[in-house]
C-alpha cells in the first residue's frame, strides 16, 4: 500500500512553511540578553545607563523591574526568574534584556550594559552539591506551581535536593540475600543537548487587553498558564500560537522564552521579539546527565529476584520540569520485567549549571543504559545468552509488572525476537566487531487530556482543529489521516488547525508520544460524534427510522436515498452556508482509567566494528522495532524510529556538554556534535509490529521516543562486545574506547 | 552573540586598489568562513573589511611552469573540481574535497585558510607536503614564499603589512607519491598526516598542535613513527588528551608511510 506524502512535507523542503521565527509585527522591536558572567554570585547592581544611550536602545530590564508582576515560572516549582533576582544561579543566566530598534542596536546595547556581581561558591555537580556544608542555589519557598505534582518542594530548604523520589515494593534486601547472583553495574550519562534546527525565539505584544505570544513551543497551553500567572491575567486573555515547530525533542516542552518577550512587550508597550541561536539555546535548557547504580539479584537460571536502584540527576540551576523527568526516571529504571521486589531512590539536584527539562526519552535514556547493561553482564556472569536471559524475565502481554499500572500492552518477547533477528544476532562476528540491543518500556502518555473538534463545511470538506503541535514529528498528516479514514472523505478534503490557544481546543501537551493515540482518539470521537449528528440532522430534514439513516463514506444514506455530508449541512442552514461540528474528549476515564495510557516499548540495536588503532567506533547496522499496536503512517513512524535511534547514536558515540569550572566548554554546534549523515550505519532495518494491543485508533500507542531508550546501553554492550570490556559512561569517544582496549589488552 | 559588529566595507575591482586599501584595521577577506565567525564570536574586530571577491584576476587556476597556480578567490570546491587539479594534483583535490563541509568548500578559499591559519587546517598540512608556495603582493612589488615559512604559528603568517596573497603555487611532481590521513570525529581534525615522497620524503603532522609540525627523511621508511610521536608539540582539548593524542600521531605516521609504500 502507498501512504500518502506527509502534508508538510513540500512546504518545508522548499523553505515555504512558517515558523515563529518567521513572524513579525507592526513597530516590532527586537532583544537581546546580558547573560550572567558568573556560575553564582549576588547581583551587585545592574548599570544600564551607557547601553541607554547606543542609538535605537529603547529599554534595558532587569528582574528590578518586574516587581510589579509575578517575577517567575515554572509549572512544578516556580523557581525560575523570567530575569534574574538578587542572584544568579549559572552563567549565561538572563540578568537583563535590552530591547531596541534593531537587532544590532540590541547587541551593541547589551555589550555596553555594566552588571556588578559579589561572587558565591558555586557547586558544578551532584557530588560538590550534596556535599556537607555546600552552598544552597535555592533557600526560597517558592510554592508549588502544579498543584497536580503534590510531591514537589515547596518548603525552605536546606540542601541542593530539588526532588527525591523514593519507590519500592517487596523486599529487596531479602530478595537480594537469597540470589545466587547479585551483579551490580554503575554508569554516567553524559549531559546532552537536544538539538533543534529551530533555536528557542518568541513574539510577543499586548493588543485588546490581550497578551499574545508566537512562539516555538510544543505545548502551548502550558506556557497560556505560565504567561497568565506573571500578569496575572484571565487564562482567556492570554494567546499562544505554535506555528510550525522546528523540531522539539521535548526540549521546547513547557515556559523558555516567551515571559522574556512578554516582559519586554510589557515594559515597552510594543511588540517584542526575543531570538536566541544555538548557543542561546544551549544556554536555556539541556538534558540532565545522570549517575546510576543498579544491583540486580538473580536464582542460578536467571530469574530476576531484585533491582536496586540509586539514581542522580544533575537538573542543574532551576527545576523546570527536573522533578518530572526524575520520576519518569525513577519509573523507567527496573526495566520491563517480571520482578517482584524493587526500590529505586532517586535525586535531582540543584547545580549552578543550564537548567535540565524534558528530552526525548525521558529519564529513559539515562537509566536504561545502567539497567540494560546490567542484564548483558548478569547473562554474563550467569553464562546464559544475553537475549534468552531477556526472554525469561520480559513482563508477558496482560501481566503487570508495576503495581497500580496499566498491565503490559505490548508483547516485548516478540519484539526482541524481531531485534535479534534483524541484527543477525547469534552469528558469529569478525575480531572488533560487536552487537548490542535493549529492551526497554516507558510509562508514556503523560495524562490522558485531550479535546479535538471536527467540523463538516457545507462544501462537504472537514475541518479538524487541536492544540497540539506539527513539530516534525507528522501528527498533521496522522491525525488528518485518522479524520479522513471515520468520515469516509478524502484526504485533500480534510484540513487541520493546530495549537492556538485561542482558536483550537485544549490539549495538555505534545509530548510523551502521546499525540497519534489520544489526540487520535480526541479526533476519532469527535468524527463519531459528527456522523451521529449529521444523521440526526438528515432525519430531522428526511424523517424516516433513526436506525435506517446511515452517515458514511461521505454519503449519509436513508430510505429516501442519498445526500453528501454537505447537502446535509445546506439544506439544514438553507443555502450555502453554515456548518455542523463535533468535540471530541478524551479524559482520564474508562479504557484510560489506568495510566500510563500505554507502554511505550523500546527495541533496538546495533552492531558496530571498532578500529584497533584509534578506538573509533563504526556503526554498521542499526536496528529498531516499533510496537505501536497500529502504524496509521508506516513511513513517517519509520522516519521517527529511526530518527529516535540516530539521536541515542549521538549520545552514545558523540554528544556531551562539558564544564570546566562554572564555565561551559562547548555551547556551540561545532564542538558539540550531534550526528551527521556521514554518521549513520550504512544498514539501517526498521521494523513495524502491529499486535492491535493500544489504546488509541485502530489499536494504535505511541511511538517516536521508545527506540533512543535502549541505544546508549546497546552501543555500549556492542563496543564491550568488540573490546572485551564493559563501558561505565558514555560517550564512547574515541579515546574513551581506545582506554578500555588497553585495560582489556586486546 | 551571533551578530556581526558594524564595519565598513570596500570592494576594489583590481589588485592595485585593493593593495591600497589593506592595512593592519583593514582586514581583506574572500569567503570569509573564519573571519565572520570571529566576528560574529566577538574575537576579531576590524573597523573595515576589503571584499577581494571583485578582483577578476585572482579567480584562475593556471599551469605556472612546472606547477600549478591557484588564485587566491579559488574555492575549495572550484579547485577540487578544477580538471587541471584534477589532473595534475589528484591528491590535494582529494584533500579539498572533505575540507569542512559543503558550505565551507563551495564559500572558503584555499588562501583565506593558510591566511587565517587556523592550527586545524587540512589546507595548510597538505601544501606543506605538496612543496607548495603563497604568492604575495604589495605595492613594493610580488614575492613567493614556502607555504612552510609563511604559517608560522596559530592565526599567525608571515603576512607583512600592506600585502596581500594573490595565490598558491603547487609544483607538479609526476613521480610523486602522495597522502592525507586525518582523525575527524568533530567539525575540525583532531589530527591530519600529509605524506609526500619521491627521492625524498616530507611528513607533515597536522591539527594536533598549534601550526603544522614538518619531518624530513630520504624515504618513507625512514621515518620512525614513535619517535615522532614523542616530539611533535601536542595540544590536548575535548577530542583527546596529550596522551591519546601521541598514540594517534604514532598511528597516523605508520599509516601514511605505509600510505607512501614505506616497510614500518
Amino acid at each position: 500500500m502507498r501512504y500518502p506524502t506527509r502534508l508538510d512535507a513540500v512546504p518545508k523542503v522548499t523553505g515555504k512553511a512558517r515558523y515563529a521565527v518567521d513572524f513579525a509585527a507592526h513597530g516590532m522591536l527586537f532583544s537581546a540578553l546580558v547573560r550572567s558572567e558568573r556560575g553564582h554570585a549576588i547581583l551587585g547592581g545592574v548599570d544600564a545607563e551607557a547601553a541607554l544611550s547606543v542609538k535605537g536602545v529603547v529599554a534595558v530590564i532587569t528582574g528590578e523591574d518586574l516587581a510589579p508582576l509575578f517575577p517567575r515560572y515554572g509549572h512544578i516549582v516556580a523557581d525560575h526568574p523570567i530575569l534574574a533576582i538578587g542572584k544568579v544561579r549559572y552563567l549565561g543566566e538572563p540578568v537583563a534584556l535590552v530591547v531596541a530598534e534593531d537587532r544590532y542596536s540590541a547587541h551593541d546595547g547589551a555589550e555596553a550594559v555594566e552588571v556588578l556581581y559579589q561572587d558565591l561558591p558555586t557547586v558544578m555537580n551532584p557530588d560538590q552539591a550534596l556535599a556537607d556544608g555546600a552552598p544552597l542555589l535555592h533557600t526560597t519557598d517558592y510554592g508549588v506551581g502544579d498543584r497536580s505534582f503534590s510531591e514537589a518542594h515547596s518548603e525552605p530548604r536546606s540542601d541542593n535536593v530539588c526532588h527525591r523520589v523514593d519507590l519500592h515494593w517487596g523486599d529487596v534486601e531479602q530478595a537480594m540475600s537469597r540470589a545466587d547472583h547479585v551483579v551490580e553495574t554503575s554508569t554516567s550519562y553524559p549531559m546532552l543537548y537536544g538539538y533543534a534546527m529551530e533555536p528557542y525565539n518568541a513574539l510577543a505584544h499586548f493588543e485588546d487587553g490581550y497578551l499574545k505570544v508566537i512562539t516555538t513551543a510544543q505545548h502551548p497551553f502550558m506556557v497560556r498558564d505560565d504567561l497568565a500567572r506573571v500578569f496575572s491575567l484571565p487564562l482567556s486573555h492570554v494567546r499562544v500560537t505554535s506555528p510550525y515547530v522546528g523540531g522539539g525533542y521535548g526540549t521546547k516542552s513547557y515556559t523558555k522564552v516567551e515571559p522574556l518577550a512578554a516582559v519586554g512587550a510589557w515594559y515597552t508597550g510594543r511588540p517584542v521579539k526575543v531570538e536566541f541561536d544555538a548557543t542561546g539555546s544551549i544556554l536555556t535548557t539541556r538534558a540532565d546527565s545522570a549517575r546510576v547504580t543498579i544491583r540486580s539479584g538473580f536464582s542460578s537460571d536467571g530469574r530476576l529476584l531484585a533491582r536496586d536502584v540509586d539514581l542522580i540527576l544533575d537538573t542543574g540551576a532551576y527545576a523546570d520540569n527536573g522533578p518530572l523527568v526524575l520520576s519518569k526516571a525513577s519509573n523507567r529504571s527496573f526495566g520491563p520485567y517480571r520482578n517482584p521486589n524493587v526500590r529505586v531512590r532517586g535525586r535531582a539536584v540543584y547545580t549552578n549549571t543550564v537548567p535540565s527539562s524534558s528530552y526525548r526519552g525521558f529519564g529513559a535514556p539515562q537509566v536504561s543504559l545502567a539497567s540494560e547493561l546490567n542484564m548483558d553482564q548478569a547473562a554474563e556472569v550467569l553464562r546464559i545468552d544475553p537475549g534468552e536471559l531477556r526472554r525469561r524475565n520480559l513482563i508477558p502481554p496482560g501481566e503487570r509488572h508495576y503495581p497500580g499500572k496499566r498491565p503490559m500492552d505490548a508483547d516485548l518477547a516478540a519484539d526482541l525476537d524481531l531485534l535479534l533477528e534483524g541484527l543477525g544476532w547469534g552469528k558469529p562476528t569478525p575480531e572488533r566487531h560487536g552487537i548490542g540491543f535493549g529492551v526497554t518500556a516507558s510509562d508514556a502518555g503523560a495524562f490522558p487530556v485531550s479535546t479535538a473538534t471536527v467540523k463538516i463545511l457545507p462544501d462537504g470538506s472537514a475541518l479538524l482543529s487541536t492544540g497540539s503541535s506539527e513539530m516534525g514529528q507528522g501528527s498533521r498528516t496522522a491525525l488528518s489521516l485518522i479524520a479522513s479514514r471515520e468520515l469516509g472523505i478524502p484526504l485533500e478534503r480534510v484540513a487541520i488547525s493546530q495549537s492556538d490557544t485561542h482558536a483550537t481546543p485544549y490539549e495538555r501537551t505534545s509530548g510523551a508520544s502521546r499525540t497519534t493515540t489520544l489526540v487520535g482518539l480526541a479526533i476519532q470521537r469527535a468524527c463519531l460524534q459528527l456522523l451521529a449528528r449529521l444523521e440526526e440532522v438528515a432525519v430531522e430534514l428526511k424523517g424516516g427510522p433513526p436506525t435506517e439513516v446511515k452517515a458514511a463514506e461521505g454519503t449519509v444514506v436513508g430510505p429516501w436515498g442519498d445526500l453528501s455530508y454537505g447537502e446535509v449541512v445546506q439544506e439544514w442552514f438553507g443555502g450555502q452556508l453554515g456548518e455542523l461540528s463535533a468535540t471530541g474528549v478524551v479524559r482520564r476515564a474508562g479504557d484510560l482509567a489506568e495510566l500510563p495510557p500505554f507502554w511505550e516499548i523500546g527495541a533496538s540495536g546495533v552492531k558496530v566494528r571498532v578500529d584497533p588503532d584509534t578506538g573509533q567506533v563504526f556503526p554498521l547496522r542499526m536496528v529498531t522495532v516499533a510496537d505501536v499496536g497500529h502504524a496509521i503512517h508506516p513511513e513517517m513512524l519509520k522516519g521517527q524510529d529511526v530518527g529516535a535511534a540516530t539521536q541515542g547514536l549521538g549520545a552514545a558515540l558523540f554528544e556531551e556538554l562539558v564544564y570546566d569550572g562554572p564555565q561551559l566548554v562547548n555551547p556551540n554546534l561545532v564542538e558539540y556534535r550531534v550526528p551527521r549523515a556521514k554518521d549513520m550505519p550504512g544498514e539501517i532495518v526498521s521494523i513495524v509490529a502491529e499486535r492491535g494491543d493500544g489504546v488509541g485508533p485502530y489499536g494504535a500507542k505511541g511511538g517516536g521516543e521508545g527506540t533512543l531508550n535502549p541505544m546508549g546501553a546497546a552501543t555500549a554492550a556492542a563496543v564491550a562486545r568488540a573490546v572485551g570490556r564493559w563501558p561505565d559512561r558514555l560517550p564512547l569517544t574515541p579515546e574513551r574506547v581506545w582506554r578500555l582496549m588497553r585495560e582489556s589488552g586486546r | 552573540m551571533g551578530v556581526l559588529p558594524a564595519f565598513r566595507l570596500h570592494r576594489p575591482t583590481t589588485l592595485a586598489q585593493a593593495l591600497e586599501l589593506v592595512n593592519d584595521d583593514r582586514m581583506p577577506y574572500a569567503g570569509g568562513t573564519e573571519l565572520l565567525l570571529a566576528m560574529k564570536e566577538g574575537l576579531l574586530r576590524p573597523t573595515h573589511l576589503v571584499d577581494l571577491k571583485g578582483i577578476g584576476s585572482l579567480r584562475d587556476v593556471r599551469e605556472s611552469g612546472s606547477g600549478v597556480s591557484i588564485g587566491a578567490l579559488v574555492t575549495h570546491t572550484q579547485a577540487a573540481d578544477h580538471p587541471i587539479v584534477v589532473d595534475r594534483l589528484a591528491g590535494l583535490a582529494a584533500v579539498l574535497n572533505r575540507v569542512g563541509n559543503p558550505r565551507v568548500r563551495a564559500t572558503g578559499t584555499l588562501a583565506g585558510n593558510l591566511c587565517f591559519a587556523e592550527p586545524r587546517s587540512d589546507v595548510a598540512a597538505a601544501l606543506i607536503a605538496l612543496g607548495g608556495e603563497v604568492e604575495i603582493a604589495s605595492a613594493e612589488g610580488r614575492r613567493a614564499m614556502a607555504v612552510e615559512d609563511f604559517v608560522i604559528g596559530p592565526y599567525t603568517t608571515a603576512l607583512e603589512q600592506g600585502e596581500l596573497v594573490t595565490g598558491i603555487l603547487v609544483p607538479v611532481q609526476p613521480d610523486l607519491r602522495f597522502a592525507y590521513l586525518k582523525h575527524q570525529t568533530t567539525e575540525r581534525p583532531t589530527l591530519g598526516v600529509a605524506a609526500a615522497a619521491n627521492s625524498h620524503c616530507s611528513l607533515v603532522v597536522g591539527a594536533v598542535g598549534f601550526a603544522p609540525q614538518v619531518f624530513r627523511s630520504p624515504s618513507p621508511s625512514d621515518l620512525d613513527p614513535s619517535a615522532i610521536a614523542d616530539r611533535v608539540e601536542v595540544v590536548p582539548d575535548l577530542t583527546g588528551s596529550e596522551e591519546y593524542k601521541r598514540h594517534l600521531v604514532e598511528v597516523y605516521v605508520r599509516r601514511a608511510v605505509a600510505a607512501l609504500g614505506g616497510r614500518r
